[in-house]
């Protein structure tokens, strides 16, 4: 306590510090919102100007880094439907409508409201639980991974709008695209149709750029462009409290799920944001509608990514092991500085784990202030005359997927994706059953696989409890509606025979 | 004081990369690095650092590329082909190896011209500390009581630590399952969580469970102990003499412009002998044992001769059987 206290008057009082703390998160804001470069990226790419400062700065300026692309992923997201991380991926589902509704300012607002809630619960979970969650992230191993796969899957496949059937059918294809590439267990090529490329696999990001970003921009070109003619409003940049307050439960539970996947090492903010917004889906399926502008969606999604920020800090700086490519950076910048992340760390330097924290909130308060500022001016490059904005979504579409491998065969691949999203809108196919399968899919087969190398039997998934419980809940989840159907029809033969 | 630092780093480098032309017509331009994994891995780190160095030493800015993908078999194979005129440069690893004899797309040793030898971050072999194993010799006991029954965490068939835990069985003349984990983070986790009693990692991995007694390093497969763990024997000291782990080594393609080669190749050589540059590996954990051209490709064919049999034996070898 006395160390937080310290930490706190340290680094608010010395202007370098601070002065980092802005830049840094500007910079992450910045690079987030460009599409493609990843939070790893920006992390990378900062991280040699981080050799030369103190550790207590260099942390400061790192975290700000982090946690401003954390959300800058998600203004691109909501404005022009391409995820600036593989976090926001799902922010835009309900974000990029209620943009285009005129509402983009909304929007925006609703996003940064939620993931400082997220980013505040992540924070207390890792400053309040840290020392006693970290074992906690133990109990997830393979087995536990793959039913959690399973478990999300589904609850994604049900609770998709439109036909389940093909819901379903979008899934499984984005299932089988995850199949593409070497195989993690044997090293042998999949799929690959003789294309040496194809050998890494389908990344996530040309596929989202192309099957949201692109596909979008072919479904505007649809109708002729209005001479010049600013075709979106900002709006209103505040949404009506009451209808903020409406979604507190969402947000609390989603910042849980974030947290809690967030500890769980190597499981990353793709995954957290697939299950707390499949959570949220699947609870209001009969009353709301997503992936229309619900701002519940938003608010799901959000909240469960910056509170993943605060989870993946807790195995880091608990056990020394880095829950995602983000956190692994951070540990290369904390061993540059001669510090051990591991167990020791919390013993051993206590000071510096109290830097880590008050830089930690420093930035959450850093990014809503710094973002609340700038919302209007975000909101406005949609104002620009259409044939201008698109050409510059364009630019952004194709500069996004190369970046992220330095590869041109991903833009290629972003183009394809693009047609095959425009061609499946046309038919009515949902495109996002198809993002899940291809993020969870991988992750479902490579836990599986390495459980039955493990354990070399499928009962391994009766004995464990988790598996047990996830499993349990699945089924339900999966019979539920199909006992309802029964019930219905009992009750309505019950009806019939009754006035006999 | 550190924005100070930034600013005079800035200028530095500003000024000579006006003063510093050196050799006839070579860098002409900025110089890539063309590191063939993710950003923010291990090697990625080091090599950001080797850049930022030879930058220096260059005159000329060095950037570094990401081309992720297939254990860095496609950047290597692009690399091989591409840019001969020096610009361009990139890194080999254990893994590189590996993937000559598994994946048909990747090119193969004789493609590259190696420039400098960056050094060998040993492998270890770590066992969970309720196994009670704290020797090589425990672990030889205990596997042979129970063949294949326990096992191993490491990354993908023919990444470093895969070799190296094939390696190491073979040399114990043991059996263990090899579990495989995608990179190393996964692969601690599953030891601390104990879904495998032993992983095969790098130091700077485990040093602090190490440390911690939650684990034990049994021994480090390098030529002499590591800095970090100076209280762990090596494999030969055991009395199982082998030497494994992460080398690396910079290249350039076989054909590259030989007078550019050479000036890169000095300005690289002289950053990895650099002190500053060697202060910060060494605290982040890596063995920094420079060497230049002739000595590094007589190191890497070796490697590559020694590793064959191993690959072969490991059902590791699927095309260019020789």
């Amino acid at each position: 306590m006395t160390e937080l206290l310290h930490a706190t008057v340290t680094i608010l009082t010395d202007p370098v510090t601070m002065a980092l703390a802005v830049v840094a998160t500007l910079v992450g804001i910045i690079l987030g919102a460009l599409p493609g470069i990843s939070s790893t990226m920006t992390l990378a790419v900062l991280l040699p100007f981080s050799f030369s400062m103190e550790p207590g700065n260099a942390m400061v300026f790192l975290l700000g880094a982090f946690y401003g692309s954390a959300w800058g992923g998600s203004i691109s997201a909501i404005l022009i439907n391409i995820p600036g991380t593989p976090g926001s991926m799902l922010t835009q589902l309900d974000g990029y409508p209620l943009a285009k509704r005129g509402q983009a300012g909304v929007a925006l607002t609703y996003a940064l409201i939620a993931s400082t809630f997220g980013g505040v619960v992540g924070w207390f979970g890792l400053v309040i639980f840290a020392p006693t969650l970290a074992r906690a992230g133990f109990a997830f191993q393979s087995p536990e991974f793959a039913v959690l796969m399973i478990f999300g899957l589904s609850m994604l496949a049900y609770a998709s709008p439109g036909s389940t059937f093909l819901a379903i059918l979008a899934g499984m294809f984005g299932l089988l695209l995850g199949t593409v590439g070497l195989d993690m267990i044997t090293n042998l090529s999949r799929f690959d149709f003789g294309i040496p490329r194809l050998q890494a696999g389908i990344n996530i990001i040309p596929f989202a750029v192309g099957i949201f970003g692109l596909t979008e921009i072919l479904k505007l070109l649809e109708q002729p462009i209005v001479q010049e003619k600013a075709a979106t409003q900002i709006g209103e940049i505040w949404p009506r409290f009451r209808d903020v307050i409406k979604t507190w439960a969402t947000a609390i539970r989603s910042s849980i799920v974030g947290l809690i996947v967030g500890i769980i090492p190597a499981a990353g903010s793709a995954v957290a944001v697939s299950m707390s917004y499949a959570q949220e889906k699947k609870l209001y399926e009969k009353t709301e509608t997503f992936g229309n502008g619900n701002p519940r969606g938003i608010v799901a999604a959000e909240t469960g990514n910056n509170a993943a920020v605060g989870g993946a800090l807790v195995p880091l700086l608990t056990l020394g092991l880095p829950g995602d490519t983000m956190t692994a950076v951070l540990v290369g910048a904390l061993l540059i500085h001669g510090l051990q992340p591991g167990p020791q760390l919390f013993t051993k330097h206590p000071d510096f784990i109290a830097t880590i924290y008050v830089a930690l909130a420093l930035t959450i308060v850093l990014t809503f202030v710094l973002s609340l500022v700038l919302t209007r001016a975000f909101a406005k490059l949609l104002s620009a005359p259409p044939r201008i904005l698109y050409l510059g979504i364009l630019i952004l579409c194709v500069t996004g997927s190369f970046a992220v491998q330095n590869a041109l065969f991903d833009v290629l691949l972003m183009i394809f994706f693009g047609a095959l999203g425009y061609l499946f809108t046309k038919l009515g196919i949902p495109t996002a059953p198809m993002m899940f399968g291809l993020v969870l899919g991988p992750l479902l087969e490579e836990n599986l696989r390495r459980t039955l190398v493990v354990y070399g039997d499928w009962m391994v998934f009766f004995q464990r409890p988790i598996p047990v419980v996830l499993l349990a809940i699945t089924a339900v989840v999966l019979l539920l509606p199909f006992f309802g159907k029964v019930r219905e029809r009992l009750a309505r033969a019950a009806l019939e025979a009754g006035p006999d | 004081m550190s924005l100070k630092s930034i600013v005079v780093a800035a200028l530095s480098a500003l000024t000579l990369s006006v003063s510093g032309a050196v050799a006839a017509d070579f860098p002409t331009k900025p110089v890539s690095l063309v590191v063939p994994w993710p950003a923010g891995g291990g090697s990625d780190i080091l090599m950001r650092m080797i850049a930022q160095k030879t930058s220096e030493k260059l005159g000329q800015s060095v950037v570094v590329v990401n081309q992720p993908g297939a254990g860095g078999s496609l950047a290597l194979r692009e690399v091989a082909d591409g840019d001969k005129s020096g610009h361009t440069f990139s890194m080999i690893a254990t893994g590189f190896i590996a993937e000559q004899y598994g994946n048909p797309n990747a090119p193969t040793l004789d493609q590259f011209k190696v420039l400098a030898f960056v050094g060998t971050d040993p492998a270890i072999m770590a066992a969970r500390a309720d196994t009670g194993l704290k020797t090589l010799d425990d672990l030889v006991r205990k596997a042979k009581e129970d063949p294949g029954k326990l096992r191993n965490a490491n990354d993908q068939p023919g990444g470093t630590s895969y070799v190296a835990a094939s390696l190491m069985k073979l040399k114990l003349g043991i059996d263990y399952t090899l579990v495989p984990y995608a990179g190393s983070a996964p692969v601690v986790q599953a030891i601390l969580a104990g879904e495998t009693q032993l992983a095969t990692p790098s130091v700077t991995d485990l040093i602090a469970q190490h440390e911690a007694g939650e684990i034990n390093i049994l021994a480090v497969a390098g030529v002499e102990r590591h800095f970090l763990a100076p209280d762990v024997p090596t494999f030969t000291e055991a009395g199982y003499p082998l030497v494994t782990g992460t080398v690396r080594a910079l290249v350039v393609p076989a054909d590259a412009d030989p007078a550019a080669a050479e000036v890169l190749g000095k300005a690289i050589v002289d950053a990895l002998n650099d002190e500053s540059f060697n202060k910060t590996a060494r605290d982040a954990g890596f063995t920094i044992t420079p060497m230049g051209s002739e000595e590094a490709t007589a190191f890497m064919e070796n490697l590559d001769k020694e590793m064959y049999p191993v690959l072969l034996e490991a059902g590791l070898v699927k095309v260019r059987q020789k």
